[in-house]
C-alpha cells in the first residue's frame, strides 16, 4: 500500500498539465514538439534523446511509405478495380494495380492506430522533457540512461513486463477487433469481395437490416431467437455440469463408497479423449442412420417413443440431432457428458479442502446431509468456484465446437425465416457469424452480430468482475 | 543469349502464328477447320504449328524454377501426382516444382474464396462453383488452347458448365458428376425401376429402404424440376423459380406422399454409403462416387440406371437431375498463369481422361475418351447418360441452396406442423428469389 | 441400521456403475473402431465383426494424401512446444504485474482486457489472416505459433488470483534486503507459483491440439502434410472420405489421448492446488 502512495506523489509531479509544459517550457521543450529528442539532448540524455528521435523517425517512415498510400483511399475504400489482361501469344498475364478494399482498410485501421499511440507517445514526451528542464533548475539529478534502464527492472519493472504481451494482444486482439468494427459499417459481403470486388462504407444500413423483418430479410428475426437459445443454452450448461459436477464428486467420495479412486479414473477416461475427437464420435453415435438408432429400433425403443408421441410416426429413426427439440436436449445432455467429469474432478479438490470444523458443528446442531449440502457445502464452493463459473458462463455463450462440431452438416433448419438468413434453430451466435462469414462471406452482417455479442459478453463481465477488481478481494487473502 | 536469340528467331513466326491463332480462338464453333478435327488427337503428335511455337517461346522465356501448386481430390492424389511427372517430363527444358494439395472438388470454394491470392495455381473443382469462383476473380479466362482445342474435345453440355457469359473460363475433367440411381437387382426388376410406385412395393416385400437426400437443394430440384416447375437464374444472379405456382402442392404432396410410406428415406450422401454397406437401402440416388460402394457391397446385383418416375396428382413424372462436371481451373493470380495453364490442359486431354477413367472409373468429359467400349459399358456412366435426357445443367444462384434444403428437410420430416403446403412453398419461393443479402 | 447402511451401499455403487458405463460407452466405441477391420462407420452392430491392427498400421506407418498422423504429429508438437513456452511466459509477466505491482491504470487495464477476451473469436479469425498474410506467415509454424500465444496475455486471470494469495510480507522483506522488483520476480514469486505454472504450461501445450477452426484457415496450402493433428482428423470425416476413414479417425484419436490425458490429469491437480490453496489460507 505505502508504494502506491509513494507513487501517486510521484505522479502529481508528472501530472504538470500538457498545456502548461507547452507554455512554460524553455526553447528545448519546444524544439521538443518537432524534434523529438531535442529536450533530451538539452539535458545531457543523449542516449535517450537518440532513441526518441528514432522512434519519430521510424513511425514517419512507417506513415509515409506504409500508411499514406491506403489512408489517402479510406475514404472510398478505393476505386480502381481489378483488371487482368492476358496476352494469349506470349502467355503471360499482366495484373492493373488494383485496390484491395480489405488490405485498404486493414492498412488504414493499422496506421491510425499508430497515430493515435504516437500522439499519446508525443504528448508524454513534452511533459517528460518539461519534468526535466523543472529538474534541472531546481538543480535534482537528472537520471542517466543506465539508471533510467534500472528503473526498468525496478519501480517501472511493469512496463518491461507488460510491453511484448501489449505488442502481442494489440495484434492478435486489438487491430482484428478495430477492423471488424470496420466492417460493421461496410457493405463488404459476397458481392463486395475483394481483390476482384470493392467493398464501401454504407454508415448504418447493415445494423437497420438487423431489425427490419420480411421474410427475405429476416436477421431480426434469426437475431432474437438465436439470442434467446444462446442465453439459455449458457446458463443450462454452465448450472447442469457445475451442479453435475458436485453431485458426482459427492457421490464418489461418499464415506460409504468403495475405491472412489477408481470410479474417478472411468469418469477421467471419458475426458482424456480431445474434445473435437470425442463430439465428432458421438455425432456419428447419434447419427440418424447411426448406431444408436439401430439398436433403439431393434429393441423398440424407437416405436416407444413414436407411440408417446416423441418422435414423429413418420420417421424411422429417432431424430437424435436433426430435429430441433431432440438437439437442443441432445447437445445439453452430450456437455453434461462432456464437462461433468472435468468439473468432478475440481469439485474433489474444493470439497477436500472444506473446514471440517464448521460441518462438525452443524452436524451437532442436529442438522441433517442434505441442509448441510445446502447451508455450508454449497456457499462455500460457490465462494471458491464463484469466478471459475462466471469465466464458464461467459465461454458457454462462445463455445463454438460443441454446437459446431455436433450439428455441422447434419442439421437443417425447418424454419424458412431461420433459413433466409442463414442460421438454424440449435445456433449459437457464434456458430451462426462463423458459418456467415465462413460458408456465406456476409462479413458486414457477421460483424454487426460480432459487436452485439461483444457488447452481451462485456456487460456480463464487467458486471461480475467489477466487484472483484474493484473490491478489495485482491488483497483479501495476504 | 542463346534462349534470346531463339525468342528473337520466333518473333517472326509468332506475328503468323498470331493470325491463326486468333482465328483458331474466334471461330472454334466450325468443326470443318482441319487444326479443330486434329485437335483431340494427342496433342504433341499432330500439333499445330503456331500454337508449338507458341509455347516453344514459353519454354525459351522461362527463367528459373516454374513454382505451382495443385489442388486434387484426395481420391485423386496418386493418379495426379503420376500425371504431374510425366508433364515434367514432357516440357524437360523446365524445372518445375509442383507441388499438390489435397481438397475435395466439392470444397474447393470455401478456401480458395478466403483469399483468392494465395489459391493455388491449378484446381479442379465442381461446376455448381463456378459462378462464386468467377464472381470472386479466381478463374483465369481460357482464352485460348494450346496443345488442343478444350472446346470441341469435350461433350458440349461440360462446356457450357464451364462457360459463363460466353466466356469459356475452366478444362472440363470429368461429365460424371450428376445423379442417377443405383439399385440392388436381387430386389428390383428391370420393371420395377421405372416407377417409385413399384420400387415401393418391391422394397417392402424386401423390407428395405430406398435412399434421396432431399433435403439437399441439390436433389431436391429432381422432384421439382421432373413435375414441371422451373427454377432459372436471372442476369443479376437470383433466381427465378415457379415452384409456388398452381398446382406445385401436388408435388409437395407427392414427395410428403413417399415419405410416408416408410420406404422412401432422406439420407445424406455419407449415411448412403454406410446403409449400402450395412445392407438396410436397396437402392438410391446417387451419383458415380458411390460406384465403387454400391459394387463392393451389392456384387452381381449391382445395378445402375436412370431416376424413376413418381406420382404427383395421380400422374407419373419422369424425376429430372443436375447434370455435373469436374472441371480444372487456373488462377488468374497464379505467377505462372501460362504453365498453369498448359498444366491444366495436360490434366483434362484425352490421354488424361482415359487414364484417370482407367484408374479410378470417373466418366470422361472428353468425346473421344468417352467412346470407348468401356466407358460405355460402364453401368454407372451409361445411366448417367440415360438421365442425361432429363438432367439440365446446374445454373442457380447462390440463394437457392439454404432455402430449398428447408423445404427438403420439412418433407421429409412429413411437415409435422402441418403447414398448409401452398404458404410451404411461398416461403421457400420467398427466400429462394430474394435477392442477394 | 446395518440393513440401512447397506441398502445406502448398493444403491450408492449401483448408480456409479450405471452412470459409469453411461460415459464409457462412447469410449469403448472408440476403442473397439479403431481396432475394427471395417474402414467406415459399422452401424448395423456394436462390436465390429472382426479385429485388426490395420488402422494403427495406417495410421502410425503408412502416411498417404489423406493421413499423414506422424508429420501432423510432427507439427502439432513443434507449435505447441513454443505456443507453450511463449504464452507461458506472457501471462506469467502479466500475472505479475497485474497482481504484485501497483501502477497507474492498472485496474483500468484489467477491465480492458477481460473485455477484449469476449470478443467472439471465430469472427476475428479473418482479419488475423489477413494481418499475419501482411507479414508473411500465413502457412508456417511461426505463424501458427503466434496465432496462438500472442494474445495469451490476456489470459492472466487464473495465475494472477494464484499470485494474489502470496502474502505481500515475503516480497517486502525481499525488497529490504535490496532485491530489485525483477529479482522478487525471478526468484520470490515465480517459485511460490509452480503448481499453477505448471496449469498454465500445460493449458497452452494443449491449445493446438484442440484446434482446428484457425488452424484450418491459416494452414491452407491444402498439403495433408501441413497440417496438425486436429486438422487432418477433422478432414478425415469429409463426407466423401468417411466411409473409408472412420475407424481410421478412431484409431488417431485413440493415439493423440495417450499423451493428452496423462498432462490433462497433471493439469487439473495443480489447478486444483492453485485454486484451493488461497481458499485454504482465508
Amino acid at each position: 500500500m505505502k508504494a502506491e502512495k509513494d507513487q501517486k506523489s510521484e505522479n502529481k509531479i508528472k501530472k504538470a498539465a500538457f498545456g502548461n509544459a507547452l507554455a512554460k517550457g524553455d526553447i528545448w521543450v519546444k524544439l521538443s514538439t518537432v524534434i523529438m529528442g531535442a529536450g533530451y539532448f538539452a539535458r545531457k540524455q543523449f542516449v535517450n534523446g537518440i532513441l526518441m528521435t528514432a522512434v519519430q523517425i521510424g513511425f514517419i517512415l512507417l506513415v509515409v511509405l506504409f500508411g499514406v498510400p491506403s489512408l489517402s483511399k479510406f475514404d472510398t475504400l478505393g476505386d480502381v478495380q481489378m483488371e487482368q489482361t492476358f496476352d494469349p501469344l506470349t502467355l503471360q498475364s499482366t495484373m492493373n494495380d488494383y485496390d484491395n478494399s480489405f488490405m485498404i482498410l486493414l492498412t488504414s485501421v493499422i496506421t491510425l492506430f499508430f497515430i493515435f499511440v504516437f500522439i499519446l507517445i508525443w504528448i508524454w514526451n513534452i511533459k517528460l522533457v518539461y519534468q526535466l528542464q523543472l529538474k534541472k533548475e531546481r538543480g535534482e539529478h537528472i537520471n542517466t540512461f543506465r539508471e533510467d534502464m534500472r528503473a526498468l527492472v525496478n519501480d517501472r519493472f511493469h512496463i518491461t513486463l507488460l510491453a511484448l504481451p501489449t505488442v502481442g494482444v494489440v495484434l492478435m486482439n486489438i487491430i482484428p477487433i478495430l477492423v471488424l468494427i470496420a466492417v460493421a459499417f461496410t457493405n463488404y459481403d459476397q458481392k463486395h469481395m475483394p481483390p476482384s470486388s470493392l467493398f464501401t462504407w454504407v454508415g448504418f444500413d447493415n445494423f437497420k437490416n438487423l431489425f427490419t423483418n420480411s421474410i427475405t430479410i429476416s436477421f431480426g428475426y434469426a437475431f432474437r431467437k438465436i439470442l434467446g437459445w444462446t442465453l439459455l443454452w449458457a446458463v443450462l450448461a454452465t448450472v447442469t455440469t457445475f451442479i453435475g459436477g458436485i453431485l458426482l464428486a459427492k457421490l464418489i467420495n461418499n464415506a460409504t463408497t468403495k475405491w472412489p479412486a477408481f470410479w474417478r479414473t472411468l469418469f477421467v477416461i471419458a475426458i482424456a479423449v480431445p474434445q473435437f475427437v470425442t463430439l465428432l464420435l458421438v455425432r456419428n453415435f447419434f447419427a440418424n442412420a447411426g448406431i444408436v438408432n439401430t439398436i433403439c429400433s431393434n429393441i423398440g425403443v424407437t416405436g416407444f417413443l413414436q407411440n408417446i408421441g416423441l418422435v414423429n410416426p413418420r420417421l424411422t429413426y429417432i431424430p437424435f440431432l436433426t430435429d430441433p427439440n431432440w438437439a437442443k436436449a441432445m447437445i445439453i445432455l452430450i456437455n453434461i457428458w462432456v464437462g461433468v467429469p472435468y468439473q468432478m474432478l475440481i469439485a474433489t479438490g474444493v470439497l477436500m479442502n472444506i473446514p471440517t470444523d464448521q460441518i462438525e458443528s452443524a452436524r451437532l446442531d442436529g442438522a441433517n446431509k442434505f441442509q448441510i449440502f445446502c447451508k455450508i457445502t454449497m456457499p462455500y464452493v460457490l465462494f471458491i468456484q464463484g469466478p471459475a463459473l462466471i469465466t464458464d458462463f461467459v465461454k458457454n455463450i462462445n463455445n463454438f465446437n460443441v454446437i459446431y462440431l455436433l450439428t455441422q452438416d447434419v442439421f437443417i433448419t425447418s424454419d424458412q425465416l431461420l433459413a433466409n438468413s442463414n442460421a438454424k434453430e440449435v445456433d449459437l451466435l457464434v456458430t451462426w457469424l462463423f458459418r456467415l462469414t465462413n460458408e456465406y462471406y456476409n462479413y458486414k452482417m457477421a460483424s454487426v452480430i460480432g459487436i452485439i455479442v461483444f457488447i452481451i459478453c462485456a456487460v456480463f463481465t464487467l458486471l461480475s468482475f467489477s466487484r472483484m477488481i474493484a473490491g478489495g478481494r485482491e488483497e483479501e487473502y495476504r | 543469349m542463346k534462349k534470346k536469340l531463339l525468342s528473337l528467331a520466333l518473333a517472326g513466326t509468332m506475328v503468323a502464328g498470331m493470325l491463326t491463332g486468333c482465328g483458331n480462338k474466334n471461330t472454334p464453333s466450325q468443326p470443318s477447320q482441319p487444326q479443330q478435327s486434329s485437335a483431340p488427337e494427342v496433342s504433341s503428335q499432330t500439333p499445330e504449328v503456331s500454337n508449338d511455337d507458341i509455347i516453344a517461346n514459353l519454354i525459351a522465356n522461362t527463367n528459373g524454377t516454374v513454382q505451382l501448386t495443385v489442388w486434387a481430390s484426395e481420391e485423386d492424389q496418386e493418379f495426379t501426382l503420376g500425371r504431374i511427372e510425366d508433364f515434367k517430363a514432357q516440357y524437360s527444358d523446365v524445372d518445375f516444382d509442383i507441388t499438390l494439395g489435397a481438397k475435395s472438388e466439392s470444397k474447393a470454394k470455401d478456401d480458395i474464396l478466403v483469399d483468392v491470392e494465395a489459391a493455388p495455381d491449378v484446381f479442379a473443382f465442381a461446376d455448381d462453383q463456378i459462378m462464386e469462383l468467377v464472381a470472386a476473380g479466381a478463374l483465369q479466362e481460357v482464352a485460348a488452347t494450346y496443345t488442343f482445342d478444350v472446346k470441341t474435345a469435350n461433350v458440349a453440355g461440360s462446356i457450357e458448365a464451364a462457360t459463363i457469359d460466353g466466356k469459356l473460363y475452366a478444362y472440363p475433367m470429368t461429365a460424371d458428376n450428376g445423379y442417377f440411381m443405383f439399385y440392388d437387382a436381387s430386389v428390383f426388376t428391370e420393371d420395377d425401376v421405372k416407377s417409385m410406385d413399384a420400387m415401393i412395393e418391391a422394397a417392402k416385400k424386401a423390407n428395405k429402404k430406398i435412399a434421396m437426400n432431399v433435403s439437399d437443394g441439390w436433389y431436391i430440384y429432381s422432384l421439382f424440376k421432373g413435375a414441371g416447375y422451373d427454377l432459372t437464374l436471372n442476369d443479376d444472379g437470383t433466381n427465378s423459380c415457379t415452384w409456388n405456382a398452381a398446382g406445385a402442392t401436388d408435388v409437395a404432396q407427392g414427395i410428403l406422399d413417399l415419405f410416408a410410406t416408410g420406404v422412401f428415406v432422406d439420407m445424406t450422401d455419407a449415411d448412403q454409403a454406410t446403409a449400402i454397406s450395412a445392407g438396410t437401402i436397396c437402392a438410391c440416388v446417387n451419383g458415380t462416387w458411390r460406384a465403387e460402394t454400391a459394387q463392393t457391397a451389392w456384387g452381381e446385383n449391382y445395378a445402375a440406371t436412370k431416376l424413376p418416375t413418381f406420382t404427383v396428382a395421380g400422374q407419373q413424372k419422369q424425376m429430372s437431375s443436375f447434370s455435373g462436371y469436374k472441371l480444372i481451373g487456373v488462377n488468374p493470380h497464379s505467377k505462372f498463369v501460362g504453365w498453369s495453364m498448359i498444366l491444366a490442359e495436360y490434366l483434362t486431354n484425352e490421354e488424361t481422361q482415359v487414364a484417370r477413367y482407367e484408374a479410378r472409373g470417373l466418366g470422361p468429359a472428353n468425346l473421344a475418351a468417352a467412346a470407348s467400349d468401356a466407358v460405355q459399358n460402364d453401368p454407372a456412366i451409361s445411366a448417367l447418360a440415360a438421365q442425361a435426357a432429363y438432367a439440365t445443367p446446374q445454373r442457380v444462384g447462390n440463394q437457392y441452396w439454404v432455402p430449398a434444403q428447408t423445404l427438403g428437410q420439412i418433407l421429409a420430416s412429413g411437415n409435422s406442423d402441418g403447414t398448409d403446403l401452398q404458404t410451404l412453398l411461398d416461403n421457400a419461393v420467398d427466400g429462394i428469389t430474394a435477392p442477394a443479402q | 441400521m446395518k440393513v440401512k447402511k447397506t441398502i445406502s451401499m448398493i444403491g450408492t455403487h449401483l448408480l456409479l456403475t450405471i452412470l459409469a458405463v453411461i460415459w464409457l460407452v462412447p469410449i469403448l466405441w472408440l476403442v473397439v473402431t479403431a481396432f475394427s477391420a471395417h474402414p467406415g462407420i459399422n452401424t448395423w452392430r456394436f462390436f465390429p465383426e472382426s479385429y485388426s491392427l490395420n488402422n494403427f498400421y495406417r495410421v502410425l506407418f503408412k502416411p498417404d494424401s489423406v493421413l499423414q498422423y506422424m508429420a501432423w504429429f510432427k507439427n502439432t508438437l513443434i507449435i505447441a512446444i513454443f505456443t507453450c513456452i511463449v504464452s507461458t511466459i506472457f501471462v506469467v509477466m502479466v500475472s505479475y504485474a497485474m497482481s504484485c505491482m501497483r501502477f497507474n491504470g492498472r485496474k483500468g487495464l484489467m477491465s480492458f482486457s477481460l473485455i477484449l477476451n469476449m470478443f467472439p473469436g471465430p469472427l476475428l479469425m479473418v482479419a488475423v489472416y489477413f494481418v499475419m498474410k501482411m507479414i508473411g506467415l500465413t502457412n508456417s509454424h511461426v505463424g501458427m505459433i503466434i496465432v496462438y500465444s500472442a494474445g495469451s496475455g490476456l489470459g492472466f486471470l487464473i495465475v494472477k488470483g494464484f499470485m494474489d494469495t502470496i502474502p505481500t510480507s515475503l516480497r517486502e522483506a525481499a525488497k529490504i534486503e535490496g532485491a530489485s522488483e525483477a529479482a522478487i520476480f525471478t526468484k520470490v514469486v515465480i517459485p511460490l507459483c509452480k503448481p499453477i505454472i505448471v496449469y498454465q504450461i500445460i493449458s497452452s501445450f494443449l491449445i493446438p491440439w484442440g484446434d482446428f477452426v484457425l488452424a484450418k484457415l491459416m494452414l491452407n496450402s491444402g498439403i495433408s502434410s501441413d497440417f496438425t493433428v486436429a486438422i487432418g482428423l477433422y478432414n478425415m470425416l469429409d463426407k466423401g472420405l468417411i466411409d473409408k476413414n472412420f475407424s481410421a479417425f478412431c484409431a488417431g484419436g485413440l493415439l493423440v489421448s495417450v499423451p493428452i490425458a496423462i498432462l490433462f490429469v497433471i493439469m487439473q491437480k495443480c489447478y486444483v492446488a492453485g485454486v484451493t490453496s488461497g481458499a485454504v489460507k482465508g
